[in-house]
């Protein structure tokens, strides 16, 4: 087992409850989609699991290392083992893409060495090879504030593969992007899983997407875990059961 | 039981007003314009006597309808502005400050117009349109002079500005006690030291190490350190915390998140405010030369003190060239970088 979630809950010092009692394994190799309304708590899962958000109860277990409760120097270790991407891409605007993929080398080298930005030969050589895998190699030294929104994600899932991590953690990775490229940055994520072997969790909102790529599905609603299974298993009742009585699908094709 | 509180409230303030309002007619109306006492004295009793007076017009009007100004103001009502009673006793209190205010900053078109002063002012006028160009080489050392100490105290302001608005950011020190409480008190110290003017460091640091351009390379240097700390924070405040959550994530150091998730994105518009900064510093040390802080600033002081007005004269177009060439300088280099 991969990833092991128990009793996990989530309260904002807000007083706000994102997460209640979530349970959740994620077997090695795994693409697992998850599904929800915005604000049902996807969001925080994600941010739970690789401790951008500190966990308010239960336990996250990694690679059979319990790492809700780490801090410092083991929680960044631990971190470095997960890659994320986010919806807004976050990438460093005013450099290249080549030294943002390799921020993704940051746990990995000297704070000093990293302030002068003096990454070594072979860093360099694995980032190329990175942007070569999401098929930018030849904008290496473009600034990324120059790409298209599509190329953004690609070059944040280059720098997320730069840590060479055993999960991968995609928040939202098309929710800002058109139907054509959001097939194009999913067919990506699906080769990263499926030839480098890096388990997946990723949320999305479309269903037809989710029929696509995803090899399990868990719903969230309101913070608790309401389904748990295949993709073609989510049916009309279903449907409305985690999006709400007047849902109505959108297709994205 | 809330509406009597209100209108205890509202009589206080009432109150207040109408014992200012008495003071004013009484003893700068009356007895300053009309009875055109020489030397006005305060007594103690006089403001007894017009707080009493105060409170029972305040006591009054609380019981004729719509004349209570400070309920008039928290309550709506459609009659035009010039038909309501509270309303009219508010210009009342206005014209009175006005009265006041021409008493006590002595405004007098007597001296403003009389013969002799206009004969002076003529002359200084005309003197300072003959500037002396004997002391050019002098007075360009000096402007240089000046120049350099803005230089220096926006240059050595750098460094400790930068590190500081880090402490002082409120999004980066959310996360312990610790922080929250460097926050607090580099906030703390930065305000204070910005509402303390520079030319009040100036005096300070001329006793310090002397009259001279190190006293007012200092004071600048100190009020520059204050304002960038703040202008730099607030540009931290205002990033897009995206890029720290993914190089946070990445396993990141936070020295390096701060490298790399922060700077980058604030670079610019600190070199923005520095520039500027350096502007203001060179304005500034002129003033702060007034009081004994070097450069042209203490110059110009010098001939005014010994009425050298064609002297004078030559400095003030010196120091015109300089604060526009500065400020043209400043505005199109911070157009480039926008």
């Amino acid at each position: 087992m991969m990833l092991k979630i128990s009793n996990l809950k989530k309260v904002y010092p807000n007083g706000l409850q994102a997460l209640n009692d979530i349970n959740l394994e994620v077997k090695k190799g795994e693409f697992l989609v998850i599904i929800g309304l915005s604000g049902s708590g996807k969001s925080t899962l994600l941010k739970c699991i690789n401790k951008l958000h500190p966990v308010t109860e239960g336990k996250v277990i990694f690679n059979d290392q319990e790492i809700s409760s780490l801090k410092g120097e083991e929680m960044r270790m631990a971190q470095s083992n997960m890659g994320m991407i986010f919806q807004h891409f976050n990438l460093i605007e005013r450099k290249s893409a080549l030294t943002n993929v390799l921020t993704g080398a940051l746990h990995k080298t000297s704070i000093f060495k990293s302030l002068l930005e003096l990454f070594s030969p072979e860093q360099k050589e694995e980032a190329f090879k990175m942007l070569d895998i999401v098929g930018l190699k030849d904008k290496a030294y473009e600034r990324v504030d120059n790409l298209s929104g599509g190329q953004k994600q690609r070059v944040a899932i280059a720098r997320a593969l730069m840590q060479s991590p055993s999960l991968l953690l995609a928040d939202e990775p098309v929710a800002s992007l058109d139907p054509a490229t959001s097939h194009s940055v999913m067919d990506y994520l699906k080769k990263v899983n499926e030839e480098l072997g890096v388990t997946i969790i990723c949320n999305l909102h479309f269903l037809s997407l989710v029929r696509e790529y995803a090899q399990r599905v868990v719903a969230l609603k309101d913070g608790q875990l309401i389904f748990e299974g295949k993709p073609e298993q989510i049916d009309e009742d279903w449907f409305r059961k985690i999006y709400g009585e007047k849902a109505k699908e959108v297709f994205i094709k | 039981m809330k509406e009597n509180g209100k209108k205890l409230k509202y009589f206080l303030f009432d109150s207040l007003l109408w014992t200012y309002a008495a003071i004013s007619l009484y003893k700068i109306v009356y007895q300053n314009y009309l009875l055109q006492v020489r030397y006005l004295e305060y007594h103690t009793q006089d403001f007894i006597f017009c707080l009493i007076t105060g409170v029972v017009l305040s006591l009054t009007f609380s019981f004729i309808p719509k004349s209570s100004i400070f309920r008039g103001f928290s309550q709506k009502s459609n009659t035009p502005y010039f038909k309501r009673t509270y309303f009219l006793l508010f210009l009342f209190i206005l014209i009175i400050t006005f009265i006041n205010g021409i008493h006590f900053s002595q405004i007098s078109l007597r001296e403003f117009l009389s013969a002799s002063g206009m004969n002076g002012a003529k002359r200084i006028f005309w003197s300072l349109l003959q500037p002396n160009f004997d002391i050019l080489g002098e007075s360009l050392k000096a402007a240089v002079e000046t120049i350099f100490m803005a230089f220096m105290a926006t240059a050595l302001a750098i460094p400790f500005s930068f590190i500081l608005s880090f402490f002082a950011a409120k999004n980066l020190t959310r996360g312990s006690f610790i922080f929250r409480a460097v926050y607090t008190g580099a906030r703390f110290a930065l305000n204070g030291t910005r509402s303390i003017e520079p030319l009040v460091w100036a005096i300070i640091f001329s006793v310090w190490v002397g009259i001279g351009p190190f006293a007012g390379m200092l004071a600048l240097c100190l009020h520059s350190v204050a304002s960038l700390s703040k202008l730099y924070s607030e540009q931290i405040e205002n990033i897009n915390e995206g890029p720290l959550d993914a190089i946070r994530s990445t396993g990141a150091h936070p020295i390096q998140v701060i490298w790399f998730g922060v700077v980058p994105q604030i670079i610019l518009p600190f070199l923005s405010f520095t520039i500027y900064r350096w502007d203001i510093n060179v304005r500034m040390a002129t003033v702060i030369g007034l009081v004994g802080g070097g450069g042209i600033g203490t110059m110009l002081m010098q001939y005014q003190g010994t009425a050298r007005w064609n002297e004078v004269g030559l400095l003030i177009i010196i120091i015109a060239l300089i604060v526009w060439a500065m400020d043209t300088m400043s505005s199109k280099i911070r157009e480039k970088i926008k």
